[in-house]
């Protein structure tokens, strides 16, 4: 698809959806947000600060409505939507929220409404060494509706699903190549770098890790925000002005907040008990998640090395550098 | 779509005031065919205060009811404890894996209990008194602070029929009871070794308790032991509950001390 068509192809997809694309704002950083005008797209290898997953599993959710005793199922309302210029590394963190909430009504709900259109582009630093260099085998492995790879003059199109294939049919595009998804695990087996780490943390624990970087983090929580994988979420109600009627919801939670692990309470004189009382506790079970917990149950990387979190961090914490110190701890004790 | 956070309403039959702190409501099945095992957990919730996590307390074969027993700590709890026969609690589950019982058949079984954590093992006990032969020998190690929070304090006598119960009190206020924390009972009684061995309670009493069995020969295959955590979701996609690579709520909440031991976060799950 040359330049000219791709323009055409954008306005195309303008006409009847919401389209969802990484534009620079008047502050000039790169955000996601609905495209007005086609000159606004950004397709580059600069990652956009926020994810893909605001739209997917936003901050604050409505899951029931009651009334007196009685729920009722509040889905959301969402129309046709399209994410256009998803980066490979977020389609990486697609595939897994996929996974993660494939039971999950309220994900789905919006998921089955949602094209996502990714594209070759990768940022340039890029900890995540497997999508460094974009080949065509490596798309069976992810989740998307079109992919764009980046060419000379325009981009070669692939489909990946029936509805990417219809949108492309109905473009009157036939210039394209379908691929079948095959589930996360590729032939070589499972990520090496993502192993490595994993065994690291798991098997060759180092506590000066976990000890610095306790002491740099102020538990703030902007990475788990910044995070395209990140998913942690609470459950809680509110009641309306009106007696007996209210709503129960969820939003996003952060495992540095005290709250996070904590039973019992808060009736002032009950008696507070929480599972994770340090810093460093509390920053190594979000690398726990992401670089254990994650490939352990779905096979899939806990994080895509977009580098979100180190950009957000108030106090620095790299998370290229953690994973550099690990994989050296485990070395030395090997 | 199924909606597995939807909650199903049940009726409140009966509310029996447990202890200085406690009530046990009997509620009426939230659906048809509502079955679970001992170890097993329910959400229940109030509209307006929200969820929490409660072990089923009552018998396996009661096919008209379960029951839970409520600790007024915090605001649902405390909302719970408002509400009267009649009245309508929120259910959805049961959730977790249970106490593996049939590996107790025949054998020697020890509950080991500390204040609040007894509800889960209930089942179990009263599992006991319906099939005398099912288990060889029951012993019940139940630690509590002091005589106003005993639960199910008259059920003893026929607990008594089947089962060795023992009790400890942390702070007693007569001298009725024995004075001391349920490790205290492993000094005191004599519990075969081969014996299978089920426990809640207090995070902090799982280190001391099993100091107490391992040396006196326990394997830890034997040890199952209910891990008590925050809960949101129950399905094991929130994260709160989560230790090392496994979630509380759905590859617990009971995990024997064998599994346990292979955690290898040093975040200690227990």
């Amino acid at each position: 698809m040359n330049k000219t068509k791709f323009r055409q192809f954008v306005e195309f997809l303008l006409k009847n959806n919401l389209v969802i694309v990484p534009q620079y704002n008047v502050e000039g950083y790169l955000h996601l947000a609905e495209l007005k005008n086609p000159k606004d797209l950004y397709l580059g290898t600069e990652l956009p600060l926020d994810s893909w997953k605001w739209y997917l599993i936003p901050p604050f959710q409505k899951m029931f409505d009651y009334k007196n005793d009685q729920f009722k199922e509040i889905l959301p309302k969402v129309g046709k939507q399209i994410f256009l210029g998803v980066s490979i590394l977020d389609l990486q963190a697609l595939t897994l929220l996929n996974q993660v909430f494939e039971q999950d009504p309220y994900y789905q709900e919006i998921k089955k409404k949602t094209i996502v259109i990714g594209t070759s582009h990768v940022p340039k630093e890029n900890f995540y060494k497997y999508f460094a260099k974009f080949e065509e085998d490596k798309l069976e492995h992810l989740q998307f509706d079109i992919f764009l790879a980046v060419q000379k003059n325009g981009y070669k199109i692939y489909s990946g699903s029936e509805d990417g294939q219809r949108l492309l049919d109905k473009f009157k595009y036939k210039n394209y190549q379908h691929i079948e998804y095959a589930g996360p695990i590729r032939e070589e087996g499972l990520d090496q770098q993502m192993v490595s780490v994993m065994d690291g943390m798991q098997n060759f624990h180092e506590q000066k890790i976990w000890d610095d970087l306790g002491k740099r983090c102020m538990q703030c929580g902007k990475c788990t925000i910044a995070c395209p994988v990140c998913f942690c979420f609470r459950m809680y109600d509110q009641s309306n002005l009106e007696k007996d009627s209210g709503y129960r919801s969820r939003c996003w939670d952060t495992c540095f907040y005290n709250e996070f692990t904590q039973v019992a309470g808060p009736a002032p004189a009950a008696p507070k008990h929480r599972l994770m009382n340090t810093t460093s506790q509390k920053i190594y079970f979000w690398y726990e998640h992401h670089f254990v917990r994650t490939p352990a149950s779905f096979s899939l990387p806990g994080c895509v090395g977009c580098g979100r979190c180190t950009r957000t961090c108030p106090a620095d914490i790299d998370i290229f550098q953690t994973q550099r110190d690990i994989l050296k701890a485990r070395q030395r004790k090997k | 779509m199924l909606n597995e956070y939807k909650t199903y309403n049940c009726k409140i039959l009966k509310v029996t005031p447990e202890a200085s702190d406690s009530k046990t409501f009997t509620l009426s099945l939230p659906y048809k065919g509502f079955s679970f095992e001992p170890g097993q957990y329910v959400m229940a919730s109030i509209p307006g205060f929200g969820e929490a996590i409660f072990g089923i307390a009552s018998e396996m074969n009661d096919k008209k009811s379960i029951q839970i027993t409520v600790r007024k700590v915090g605001t649902l709890t405390s909302e719970l404890h408002n509400k009267k026969k009649g009245d309508l609690i929120g259910i959805r589950g049961p959730y977790g894996r249970s106490f593996p019982i049939d590996l107790a058949k025949g054998k020697n079984v020890l509950i080991v209990v500390g204040g609040i954590g007894i509800p889960p093992l209930r089942p179990l006990i009263l599992d006991a008194l319906e099939n005398p032969k099912k288990y060889n020998k029951v012993y019940i190690f139940y630690g509590c602070r002091d005589e106003s929070t005993l639960l199910y304090a008259k059920e003893y006598p026929a607990w008594k029929n089947v089962c060795e119960l023992s009790l400890t009190l942390e702070k007693p206020l007569t001298s009725k009871y024995a004075k001391g924390l349920v490790t205290t009972l492993f000094d005191v009684k004599d519990i075969p070794a081969d014996a299978i061995a089920f426990m809640c309670g207090p995070p902090i009493m799982y280190k001391f308790v099993l100091a107490k069995m391992l040396d006196k020969g326990f394997k830890p295959e034997n040890i199952f032991i209910s891990l008590e955590r925050h809960m949101d979701c129950g399905q094991g996609v929130c994260q709160h509950c989560a230790i090392g690579t496994k979630y509380v709520c759905k590859d617990g909440p009971v995990f024997s001390y064998a599994e346990l031991m292979n955690f290898k976060s040093w975040l200690s799950p227990i």
